[in-house]
């Protein structure tokens, strides 16, 4: 007898979008498999304890996620979702300023005004959800559609709530041009910029201001002012959306590697799993779809036969572009907390009510002295794509907050030395770099060595005596770990306007259909909104799985009140 | 004004007081077993972790970060032909593949010779032919006895309650296997191995297959483990794509019927009512309330920490006090490679086997090294077993063609000088041991290093308290029905309502899947739910030919 499987959709990527959508579609009654090449399912929301009691965190580590209808229409908080929440306010840590090589420089009132204006947190009530939601939880506009200012989802927030934010250009703007309207400090808007850039829409790109600005903004508004994080890290969220899957009968394969979406007549029929799969069968059939949750290049240029692809399609498929650089990211065990240096005093005192033993130094993006600095930085990696030609005091750097506020925390209990925040520094993707694709593995010591330096600008602790161990990855090693973070990006392809909204990546790919009948994508690098972990991929998803007739969702659901239905389907509005 | 005036929460988060039936501490093998057993019978049961991951020992993480993962704890799984979860939930399959391997344990010797113990009896035999054809020819002899003894009552009585030892003996007279065993457990592991085999290097294997889980190989009435852990040890089994995926399938076997997972949830308290266990509070604030609470945490844990003295009887606290954790932990040096370790030796099958003994020579070496590890010392004549893991699994290397292994050996959980210093010195010694065996492990070949001491083992897991694996010695005052006492080994305690079904209670440890499930049956009866599982006919046989 064949062991073969069979469901209603085969999900391939265990990730935070295939776990989500498996949830989404259970709920609605269907028979869902998962399958997952590595040994544990959850993708970028990963938890890493390599050396025992030091818990580190490689890729997702903060809640982007809060204004999701995913909490309510999964109902996660019955499958353990909770949160650690940071007893700092960020009103109070935002008045500590951005560091530029001059020392702190405070943030005005205009610039804390501006900043809560755009979030829309100035509203009565407060419109941040309705903003956050229309902006990155809505499925992009049906082809048919011309995008307008009278369409665009946050354009008619602002119109309701906050309508002086509403300039003719707003959509034309970058971010940089944005935050000189609404903002003061130059060092603020290079520090908002920065975070963007690495949050995968830059500060310098244009027409994407309001995503862009947005995407940093999600980390703090939503959370009720403060960087805050799910207990056990994003891994713990991913656990409760893991488990709503599971409780409603999502069948989980881990080991399960995917070599080929099995394509008949134009349509998916099911996936071949690689012979080292740990299953007995070796193909799983789908009835209705296969959802690939994984990036395009698996999805189209590996696991999909040529033949089944037309030549133009694949051009646009490989011209698809990663230019918003790779995180290299470096966490250090250290023998004394790595502290900001007397310079950046106010920083360190900002986290002031934060109780457990682990002072470390936490947030910041530093040099933010000026924008000029912020092109270098950019010229260097999207433009040379080489190793880095800057000198070590000139390279910009982003310290993520560090997480010893939580005193359950691994971070907050830890005995045997401190273990600092995530440091990222954007380096050109692999294949992109001039010197090769290997160049970063090569130096690897040099590199460590080279931002160590430019780390120690404004941070003391991270003297070679200091340091008991540096954990840090390549671009490559993080794609060899986690195949979908494709050279090592963490939000994927870039979000310029190119690549998003109704052109992510591709036109033709936007609202998350392929030109395989029956095969959808839902991964950060084919569709909007991107990364983050935000649930809004497989939500937007959802809307067109109703519109094709797969998915019948209970009284539970609901669509963005910015959905335009496409013609001749099913609308995922409920009648 | 601060922000949360500017806005509520967005999200509702699990709640700060909730109602259960079964509230089961530690998400452990005996943990997850306990809690599915129960989820699936209709209670309302949660289960807390205070890791961020479930599984306990069942781990697969990637410690030679980045790219490279290891199962640092349990990896030979030895019980999978018996435990009856695999089974009751239907595992085996789709869900979990065991690999399990004919060459399974190998000794290597400086001078290139070697010995093999193969789940094949008679390719065992032909190895021990190099050495002594007598002790071949004796090996098939004892192993046709012993295997009965296991498979007609050590292994099934594994999942039956257990008895005192008057009873036990009385049972045991009733079959010739039976007595057979009795003759067996009077007797020390040591006396055993001398008596059945005459040559030293099959004698050294023989000991060291039986007591690497923690016997006192001097020490009289644990006989039994011999026959178990050598019939166990030719059959031991990998759990392919990593021992998470044991506690995984059995998570999501809990989920599924309809159980809660907490991670990152620490207990700070039972909450004792009445004299009745009430539920537990969380270290985070939470509160869960339940009708029983399982602890499968070690004793001192679970009833001084959460219960607290106050709640205990003067002679109960006593037993407590009295348990004594292993008398050895282990230090493992754990190696990402470009290459596997290669054996030179006279039998290419050792390059397959499942696990690898070096560095031990003879048994007085062996018996010295074990003396002083006992007496807090490791000496140069140390040696231990290796295993590649990724022969069996190439899912634990994220860069195809890459290689993890790892060299195991007992240690003591003081070392004097200190585990910083004294761990980094062992990675030099274990090197340069495993090149003379495997020429190949040199630097050049070897991409990262990560070694785990005792006191690490303890810092991940803090009820393997001193890096006992166990959650308590193996001996004969705290093995069946003093496991952990005799108020507590059928899983009840003097606290009404908790009950302890983890490593510390009979059988005891090393994923053998037996407290949790006699801790799931035994609520089953007390709360009067109708178990949906039944006993497996191994079992059966035995209650009908010794209980009854």
């Amino acid at each position: 007898m064949s062991r073969d499987e069979r469901y209603d959709v085969v999900i391939v990527g265990g990730g935070p979008n295939g776990m989500a959508t498996a949830a989404y579609l259970a709920k609605c009654g269907l028979s869902v498999c998962v399958l997952e090449e590595r040994v544990e399912c959850g993708g970028a929301c990963e938890t890493v304890e390599p050396i025992p009691g030091v818990r580190i965190y490689p890729h997702a580590m903060l809640m982007y996620a809060a204004p999701a209808p995913g909490f309510e229409q999964l109902e996660l908080h019955k499958y353990g979702f909770r949160m650690a929440w940071n007893p700092v306010d960020m009103m109070k840590s935002l008045t500590a300023g951005n560091t530029t090589t001059q020392g702190v420089s405070p943030i005005t009132e205009k610039d804390a005004m501006g900043f809560a204006k755009l979030g829309g947190l100035l509203g009565q009530p407060p419109f941040t959800q309705e903003l956050m939601r229309a902006t990155f939880w809505c499925p992009p506009h049906p082809s048919e559609v011309e995008v307008t200012d009278e369409n665009t989802p946050y354009i008619q927030v602002y119109k309701k709530y906050q309508p002086d934010v509403c300039t003719p250009e707003l959509r034309e703007w970058t971010m940089f041009e944005l935050m000189d309207e609404f903002l003061e400090s130059e060092p603020f808007k290079v520090t908002m910029a920065f975070a963007a850039w690495a949050s995968g829409a830059a500060g310098h790109w244009e027409g994407v201001a309001i995503p862009a600005l947005l995407s940093v903004q999600l980390l703090i508004l939503p959370n009720t002012g403060k960087l805050s994080i799910p207990r056990g890290g994003l891994h713990g969220y991913f656990h409760a959306i893991h488990r709503c899957a599971v409780a409603h009968g999502t069948v989980v394969r881990t080991a399960c590697p995917v070599d080929e979406i099995i394509v008949q007549d134009g349509r998916a029929m099911g996936v071949r799993l690689r012979e080292t799969a740990a299953i007995g069968g070796r193909k799983i059939w789908a009835n209705k779809a296969v959802i690939a949750a994984v990036d395009y290049k698996q999805t189209f240029l590996k696991m999909i036969g040529r033949e089944h692809l037309d030549p133009s399609f694949i051009q646009k498929v490989k011209d698809i572009s990663l230019k918003n650089g790779t995180l290299y990211v470096t966490t250090y065990h250290t023998r004394k907390p790595i502290q900001w240096n007397q310079r950046y005093k106010a920083m360190q005192e900002s986290e002031t009510g934060v109780s457990g033993p682990a002072k470390v130094a936490s947030g910041g993006v530093y040099p933010s002295d000026s924008r000029e600095l912020y092109y270098e930085n950019v010229a260097d990696c999207d433009a040379r794509k080489s190793l880095p030609t800057l000198p070590p005091e000139k390279l910009m750097w982003f310290l993520t907050p560090s997480q010893a506020f939580n005193p359950t925390d691994c971070q907050g209990q830890y005995r045997n030395g401190y273990i600092s925040a995530a440091f990222e520094v954007n380096v050109p993707v692999p294949e992109y770099q001039i010197e090769g694709i290997d160049a970063q593995d090569k130096e690897k010591v040099k590199l460590d060595d080279y931002m160590r330096k430019a780390f120690s600008q404004a941070l003391d602790g991270l003297d070679e005596e200091n340091i008991i161990h540096c954990w840090s990855a390549t671009g490559r090693e993080v794609e060899f770990r986690n195949t979908g973070l494709i050279g090592g990006t963490w939000c994927g392809s870039r979000h310029c306007r190119d690549q998003s909204w109704t052109r992510r990546p591709i036109p033709e790919l936007a609202r998350y259909r392929t030109p395989i009948e029956g095969l959808y994508t839902c991964h950060q690098t084919t569709g909007h909104p991107g990364g983050l972990c935000l649930m809004a991929i497989p939500y937007n998803l959802m809307h067109i799985l109703i519109e094709d007739g797969i998915a019948e969702p209970g009284k539970w659901w609901y669509p963005s009140p910015y959905y335009i239905p496409q013609k001749a389907k099913v609308s995922a509005i409920p009648r | 004004m601060t922000t949360d005036d500017y806005f509520g929460h967005m999200f509702q988060e699990f709640p700060e007081n909730s109602e259960w039936d079964a509230v089961i501490i530690g998400a452990g093998p005996n943990g997850l077993m306990a809690a599915a057993y129960l989820a699936k019978a209709g209670l309302k049961v949660a289960l807390i972790e205070r890791r961020y991951e479930i599984g306990g020992g069942l781990a697969t993480e990637e410690i030679l970060y980045p790219c490279y993962s290891s199962n640092p704890h349990v990896i030979y799984h030895m019980m999978v032909d018996y435990m009856p979860v695999i089974k009751d939930f239907n595992l085996d399959g789709a869900s979990l593949l065991w690999i399990k391997p004919n060459a399974q344990t190998a000794m290597v010797f400086e001078d290139g010779k070697s010995l093999l113990l193969t789940q094949m009896i008679e390719d065992t035999k032909d190895s021990i032919s190099k050495f002594s054809f007598k002790d071949a020819v004796n090996f098939g002899k004892v192993m046709r006895s012993w295997r009965r003894i296991v498979d007609e009552i050590v292994a099934p009585a594994t999942y039956v309650p257990t008895m005192t030892p008057i009873e036990m003996s009385m049972a045991l007279q009733k079959t010739k296997v039976g007595q057979e065993m009795l003759e067996l457990i009077e007797q020390s592991p040591l006396e055993i191995i001398n008596h059945t085999f005459e040559n030293d290097r099959v004698r050294a294997l023989m000991l060291y297959a039986s007591c690497m889980w923690g016997l006192d190989p001097r020490e009289t009435g644990i006989g039994f483990f011999v026959p178990l852990l050598l019939d166990r040890g030719m059959n031991k089994c990998y759990c392919y794509g990593g021992s998470h995926k044991f506690a995984s399938a059995m998570g999501r076997e809990l989920v599924k019927a309809g159980g809660l997972i907490l991670e990152h949830a620490e207990v700070n308290k039972i909450i004792v009512q009445n004299g009745r266990a009430a539920g537990v509070e969380l270290a985070e604030g939470r509160t869960l309330r339940s009708k029983v609470v399982m602890s499968t945490l070690d004793p001192h844990t679970t009833f001084l920490d959460l219960v607290g003295a106050q709640h205990l009887d003067k002679d109960f606290k006593a037993l407590i006090d009295g348990w004594k954790y292993d008398k050895w932990s282990f230090y493992t040096l754990h190696v990402a490679s470009e290459e596997p370790p290669r054996y030179k030796c006279d039998d290419p099958w050792v390059n397959d086997a499942f696990m690898t003994i070096f560095g031990i020579e003879s048994t007085e070496q062996l018996l010295a090294h074990w003396d002083n590890v006992v007496a807090g010392k490791i000496g140069a004549n140390f040696g231990g077993h290796a295993t590649c893991e990724t022969l069996h699994d190439p899912h634990l290397s994220d860069k195809p063609g890459k290689h993890t292994s790892f060299f195991q050996m007992h240690a003591p959980y003081e070392i004097p000088g200190g585990w910083e210093k004294k761990g980094k010195e062992m990675e030099e010694a274990i090197l340069a041991k495993w090149q003379k065996v495997a020429p190949n492990m040199k630097r050049e070949n070897i991409i990262m290093t990560v070694h785990e001491t005792p006191v690490d083992i303890e810092t991940r897991f803090p009820n393997m308290r001193r890096g006992g694996i166990k959650h308590g010695d193996y001996k004969p005052i705290q093995l069946g029905s003093f496991r952990p006492n005799q108020e507590c080994s059928s899983t009840r305690t003097p606290v009404e309502g908790l009950y302890v079904c983890g490593a510390s209670t009979y059988p005891g440890g090393l994923v053998l899947g037996g407290p949790g499930y006699l801790g799931a049956n035994k609520v089953a009866e007390d709360l009067g739910v109708k178990k949906w599982w039944k006993t497996t006919p191994e079992m059966e046989r035995y209650i009908k030919t010794y209980l009854t």
